[in-house]
């Protein structure tokens, strides 16, 4: 690969190396370049690896490949790729709550991606509290759990906490004498309508997906609070 | 080819690799292009940095240090869940990249910068996209290229220190030659900064090899399998040491042979994290382009009507839905990024083709950045483009920023600024002009101009 910069720089190059090198550091010079140069292609050649779609090699070597590239070089280049994501998934949240008169309600359901989308819309510099983090909790805890909501392991588990502590954060609701008790999640999925000019079928009706009801902690009450 | 040219480009190449970092402009532009992307985002960030990264965000630190027990992934912020804790990392992370930015001790700040980096996006994960992965990645490789060559404060203060000795060289006498002691000694030894910023480093890093929780590790969950980040990170300052105190001595050890040895594996450690950078950007660009083509709507053109429909990813969705009306632009869109996206690294073979092929990635990734609200991703990959640039385009684009600075520079007065619109300074200075007296009024009111006409004349 060219770097376009060879010819310019020659006049300059020569003041680097002042002096004449001996055989021995010759040798030094040639094994650092080849170990260099090793090191280089082996870095290249893994993450093509991790990258290219799971293949002969990748298969063979996941183990060696996995221990080499996580956590610091894990990578996703798959932008909109195979496929962009055809739909908008709206997590929403309500909560159980006591009053400060005693009386025990569960609130309306509160769209959290909605609060995302206002804050996003006509906005040149979109946080990444509003553009990533319930998007990506949301994905994170589909990952991993099955279809019938149960952890799949520690991570699994990790996003439950993660997801309750983002509702507790964006409800906002134990003040002025209110008990935060139960929070329940659900996402509302919504297909967007094919171009008009594709000929495809109008989309199916949102399709809801309702977690469990949720014990909020005290810790959760920790929670740092977004508005 | 016969195998004698054959040997002969190879000798020529192995000369070439091991007596010069390569593309010096092109590293820099990497330097301050995506340590100002990372600064830039940090501000942005600076009211949000509690919910995204603090002890008590969503993702909290007891999350945070479950999943890193985990992962074993390098944050200084799972350390202590303190709250001045995370406040000082996270500027310590803002001021490394200004510093890296412009160029201070670019060698020292590039590993202060990493460290910064890594320890805010491993801390929340999940908070991430693609822009803070190649930020992520990029950080590291850095590490290990000599990005301060140009446009930075090392380099002037190298080209001040080749001024003063050629000063002295061409002086006579005493006084020249003392000039040239001090032109050409100025360095090293007296390098008090230098010295202080070195014995500072290793400090901390004492300091965090002894107290950290968890430990720095040595032999693993490092940057590479069989090193840790207590390893490398000694490695790394105790190489500074060893480079100093070669620089100092360099002369006597071996006839000076020890010191052209570092200095070729200095650059080839630069032109390997080169050509590792540039590969890396190949395979982001290959990769999406490859994923893309066997996806069905990319195939039919239609892909790039949907991204412009979701929420997330759509603030302007007049200007979004406008676009996305068209079947054609759609079309041509989508087709075009397929197209320009796996043909990237091939372009490269071609000098021609890969500089208009780069003019329109950047345009591209400009739209991205509005169009869907993505646009510290984009600064990021335009940044990343910018290492297949053209030296000549560099030059001419860094001589256009300084043309501009020295043109802000001579309009503005210097000396204590506000004087000029404050009332009374002005009625100040209009009385001692009066009174004939203006040797005391301060520095401003005659500078500006005055400078002004030295350049005019």
């Amino acid at each position: 690969m060219d770097t376009d910069d060879g010819r310019e720089r020659e006049a300059e190059a020569g003041n680097a190396a002042p002096v004449a090198l001996s055989r021995p550091a010759r040798w030094i010079v040639a094994l650092g370049a080849l170990a260099v140069a090793l090191a280089a292609g082996t870095h290249l050649l893994i993450m093509f690896l991790h990258v290219a779609p799971p293949n002969t090699v990748s298969k063979q070597h996941a183990a060696t490949i996995g221990d080499y590239v996580l956590p610091e070089y894990e990578q996703n280049w798959k932008f909109f790729a195979p496929n962009p994501l055809q739909q908008n998934i709206a997590v929403q949240v309500r909560a159980q709550v006591t009053r400060p008169d005693g009386e025990v309600q569960v609130t309306p359901w509160t769209d959290l991606s909605a609060q995302d989308g206002a804050a996003i819309l006509h906005n040149p510099l979109p946080s990444h509290a509003q553009q990533n983090q319930l998007r990506r909790a949301w994905d994170f805890y589909g990952n991993t759990h099955d279809d019938r909501g149960r952890s799949t392991g520690l991570r699994g588990d990790l996003a439950e906490d993660y997801l309750r502590r983002l509702a507790v954060s964006r409800l906002n609701l134990d003040r002025d004498g209110t008990r935060l008790h139960r929070v329940q999640l659900r996402s509302v999925t919504t297909s967007v309508a094919p171009p008009a000019w594709a000929g495809q079928q109008p989309p199916a009706k949102p399709v809801h997906r309702e977690l469990d009801w949720w014990r909020v902690t005290p810790s959760d009450l920790g929670v740092v609070r977004s508005w | 080819m016969s195998v004698a040219t054959w040997r002969g480009s190879c000798a020529a190449a192995f000369a070439r690799v091991t007596s010069a970092s390569l593309g010096p402009y092109q590293t820099a532009a990497i330097r301050i292009g995506l340590s100002f992307t990372w600064l830039f985002f940090l501000v942005r960030e600076w009211f949000n940095s509690q919910e995204l990264y603090g002890p008590d965000a969503p993702w909290s630190w007891e999350l945070a240090r479950r999943l890193i027990a985990d992962n074993h992934a390098f944050t200084v912020l799972v350390w202590s869940g303190a709250g001045w804790w995370f406040k000082l990392v996270y500027l310590f992370a803002m001021v490394s990249a200004l510093l890296f930015m412009l160029g201070w001790r670019t060698r020292t700040t590039s590993v202060l910068y990493m460290i910064g980096v890594l320890s805010l996006q491993n801390r929340s994960v999940f908070v991430g996209d693609g822009g803070d992965n190649v930020l992520h990645l990029m950080a590291i490789y850095t590490v290990f290229t000599r990005c301060g060559e140009v446009w930075s404060l090392d380099a002037r203060r190298a080209a001040r220190r080749g001024a003063a000795a050629r000063r002295g060289a061409a002086g006579r006498g005493a006084e020249g030659r003392s000039a040239a002691a001090r032109g050409a000694a100025g360095d090293p030894r007296r390098d008090v900064t230098g010295i202080v910023l070195w014995a500072v480093c290793g400090a901390g890093l004492l300091a965090a090899t002894l107290l950290a929780d968890p430990a720095l590790t040595w032999t693993d969950h490092g940057p590479v399998p069989g090193v840790g980040w207590a390893a490398a990170l000694w490695a790394v300052w105790l190489l500074h040491g060893v480079w100093w105190l070669v620089r100092v001595r360099g002369a006597a050890l071996a006839g000076g042979q020890v010191r052209a040895v570092l200095a070729a594996f200095g650059h080839l450690l630069h032109n390997a994290a080169l050509l590792v950078i540039m590969g890396e950007v190949c395979l982001i660009y290959g990769a999406a382009g490859w994923y893309k083509i066997q996806g069905s709507l990319w195939q039919d053109g239609t892909a790039l009507y949907y991204p412009l429909h979701l929420d997330y990813f759509s603030p302007w969705p007049a200007l979004s839905h406008a676009l996305a009306a068209s079947g054609v632009v759609v079309l041509l869109l989508s087709y075009g990024t397929v197209a320009a996206q796996a043909a990237f690294p091939f372009t490269l073979l071609n000098r021609r083709v890969k500089n208009v092929l780069l003019v329109l990635m950047m345009f591209e990734h400009l739209g991205i950045a509005v169009l869907l609200g993505l646009p510290f991703f984009s600064l990021v990959m335009i940044f990343v483009d910018a290492v297949f640039l053209p030296t000549s385009w560099l030059r001419r684009g860094g001589e256009l920023v300084a043309g501009r600075a020295r043109w802000v520079a001579e309009r503005v007065p210097v000396g204590v600024p506000g004087q000029r619109g404050v009332g009374g300074a002005d009625a100040d200075a209009g009385a001692n002009a009066g009174t004939g007296a203006a040797s005391d009024a301060g520095p401003d009111p005659g500078r500006g101009p005055g400078r002004d006409r030295v350049r005019a004349g």
